[in-house]
């Protein structure tokens, strides 16, 4: 697995991509338990705390909010097909 | 604004392709060296639609031209992108839309890439990019850094291709190889148990 840009966070970053990647293989593909990666679940908190506070330190957080933001729009067109049919829907009772 | 786009084709399924994105720059690709670190930042599966969605920050070592560090003022060494994709298994398609964190007031890159299946053993891959200088003052300049910059995207491709090929490669032989161990260790349990239904 590649590294983290925390050295300290690489040793539960292993772990977790390790057991994200079982995950992905062995069920998401085959359909089984799509709804979330529960298994992963409670490393990948411990992953995440470790990375928020790396990421703040650097001075990343910030320019990530700003990043989140513009992606909207690919998050809409990716995402969101289900949302779009319901205002469709909407703006066809209103007329 | 300049554009790159590139496409390939991979001799192997989308799972597999799709499986082994995940280990794009592990150790096995000896190529892409310039990707130092990959972090995920969050990852959620939608209930209606069954999308995974993943952000990641990718962290990259690549030193800029030199006269693009005295024009910057300093070293442009490390730069990070932001990264965000859409696995949609109803339809095998992965979406991966990616964006550049560092000095985003200089430069915008927005780049697409696209994993979808050819055929039951083919993976088709599409990347186009967006390079926009947004630094006033002269055009030449502009054209300058973003001619860099298609460049630099044109070389990483090619680095990248052979790269997730060994990738692909080293995936298939260990999925191969665990599947093997299983199989024997089922075949052991089983001759096990015959033993012990024998001598009872």
């Amino acid at each position: 697995m590649s590294q983290s840009l925390a050295p300290e966070c690489n040793e539960i970053k292993e772990r977790y991509d390790t057991c994200f990647l079982k995950w992905y293989s062995e069920k998401y593909l085959r359909g089984i338990g799509t709804t979330d990666n529960n298994e992963c679940a409670g490393l990948f908190k411990e992953y995440s705390t470790c990375l928020q506070g790396a990421l703040k330190e650097r001075g990343i957080d910030k320019l990530l909010e700003e990043a989140r933001e513009d992606n909207k729009e690919n998050d809409t067109a990716l995402m969101g097909k289900k949302k779009c049919k319901l205002s469709e829907t909407r703006g066809l009772r209103q007329r | 604004m300049k554009v790159f786009s590139n496409a390939e084709t991979f001799n192997y399924s989308w799972e597999e392709v799709s499986t082994a994105n995940w280990r794009k720059y592990c150790p096995w690709n000896q190529k892409s060296t310039h990707v130092v670190a990959v972090d995920t930042l969050s990852r959620t599966v939608d209930p209606e639609t069954g999308i995974l969605r993943t952000e990641r920050l990718i962290t990259c070592r690549q030193s800029a031209p030199d006269w693009l560090k005295s024009l910057m003022g300093g070293s442009m060494d490390e730069s990070q992108v932001y990264e965000t994709s859409y696995v949609d298994p109803r339809t095998r398609t992965v979406t991966m839309v990616s964006a550049n964190l560092t000095w985003s007031n200089l430069i915008n890159v927005q780049e697409t890439v696209v994993y979808r299946p050819l055929n039951g053993t083919q993976t088709r891959f599409e990347q186009a990019a967006k390079i926009t200088a947004l630094c006033g003052g002269w055009q030449r300049i502009k054209n300058s850094i973003e001619d860099t910059l298609v460049k630099r995207f044109r070389e990483n491709a090619v680095k990248g291709k052979e790269g997730f090929e060994a990738v692909l490669a080293m995936s298939r032989r260990v999925f191969a190889e665990e599947r093997e161990r299983e199989k024997i260790m089922m075949l052991q349990a089983q001759a096990g148990n015959i033993r012990m239904a024998a001598a009872a």
